[in-house]
């Protein structure tokens, strides 16, 4: 018992220390880096569902949308990193960072949307996969709509 | 005041493109805003509203009197007689003029920029193709930033035609339904027979097919390319 305590304790230090750690340019790559892989798989999945339907195909790309909507990528919005470059400038509004319950709320369905879609991807039913999928992308709008610059 | 009689100001293919076009746009914004699965529908609405206004610009050197630019077409010598009160001829009357023609420039615009656009989640206009992606962001922020524009036109629009019915005491939409409106001057409108319309819309759904992208070269099948099993 004591060693699982300090092990946990340990853990929550640990990372505690990985946060600091992360510097503001590298925080804003990875968010870059990982909103184009999910644009990649995006694009994937429309492709299966506009030509001819492959269901391992659109299961890894539902995959890694589950994947990475379920990572934790909260952490990235470190204070300070609503201005600044990773790839390329940051398009992330100031209010991104000011309302964090309205965008809690949109990255909670963000994931739900994403947990759908790969329930749906892993059933083979293109007609399933094809509202889930309308269903994410929804979600990614809503946030692009109030959060990122135009 | 001289008596009035019936006289014909808005032909058939006017009004209908008036309508249309009042319907494709409530329901582009509808769609544009849903986003997601419905931006499918956004884009066929789009180039439906680019047909229309590749119609109407071209009814407005062939159709009738009344719909044809040459002779609404607003000069500030025109919409300062009309606001003196020195203006009195059926159809679009020199400030109406002006509106018009924004409210046929705007949405041309979004439609034309919508062709190139992208939603940055799954869709892309049908000629995203053809310009690359700086292009299209810019495109799309623009297209963002106009529907703004286009509300607070339709706004104005909407505005003035109550405006008109309960202070001036004209009824503009009946006229803009039915085609028909009692006037003390003028004449009806002439013109813009079969031939025209045939000429015109045939011209417009020529548009359609070349913003619709369909002639575009397919893209090579995917057995084509080869990458690694993993």
């Amino acid at each position: 018992m004591k060693t699982k305590i300090l092990l946990a304790a340990l853990a929550t230090a640990l990372t505690a220390t990985a946060h600091a750690q992360v510097k503001v340019e590298d925080a804003i790559k990875w968010r870059q880096s990982a909103y184009a892989t999910m644009g990649w798989s995006m694009a994937r999945i429309d492709s299966n569902l506009k030509g001819t339907y492959n269901k391992e195909e659109v299961l890894k790309a539902a995959t890694v949308l589950q994947a990475i909507a379920n990572s934790g990528m909260g952490s990235l919005y470190l204070p300070g990193s609503d201005k600044g470059k990773g790839w390329v400038d940051t398009r992330v509004k100031p209010a991104f960072f000011t309302e964090g319950a309205k965008v809690g709320k949109i990255a909670g369905e963000f994931n739900q949307a994403a947990n759908d879609l790969a329930k749906a991807a892993a059933t083979g039913d293109a007609a399933a996969v094809k509202t889930a999928f309308g269903a994410v992308g929804g979600t990614c709008k809503s946030c692009h709509d109030d959060y990122r610059a135009k | 005041m001289s008596e009035t009689r019936k006289i014909l100001i808005w032909d058939l293919p006017t009004r209908l493109f008036h309508w249309l076009l009042v319907l494709a746009i409530v329901a582009l914004v509808v769609t544009g805003k849903a986003g997601g699965s419905w931006m499918e529908w956004h884009g066929r609405l789009g180039l439906l509203v680019l047909g229309l206004l590749v119609f109407r610009l071209l009814w407005g050197v062939m159709g009738s009197t009344y719909a044809r630019f040459a002779g609404f077409f607003p000069t500030p010598a025109k919409v300062a007689a009309y606001l003196r009160g020195q203006w009195h001829a059926p159809g679009h009357n020199p400030l109406g003029a002006c509106s018009v023609l924004a409210l046929l420039a705007v949405p041309l615009f979004q439609a034309l920029t919508g062709l190139v656009a992208n939603d940055d989640i799954a869709f892309v206009g049908p000629l995203y193709d053809l310009v690359g992606r700086d292009l299209s962001n810019l495109a799309t922020r623009w297209h963002l930033l106009a529907v703004n524009v286009l509300l607070a036109l339709v706004a104005l629009h909407v505005a003035a035609i109550l405006f008109y019915a309960h202070i001036k005491k004209d009824n503009l939409v009946k006229p803009m339904v039915l085609g028909w409106k009692d006037s003390a001057h003028g004449e009806s409108a002439r013109g813009g027979g079969w031939i025209a319309f045939v000429v015109a819309l045939a011209l417009a759904v020529l548009a359609v097919y070349g913003a619709s992208g369909a002639w575009l070269p397919e893209p090579p099948p995917p057995a084509a390319v080869e990458t690694p099993a993993w």
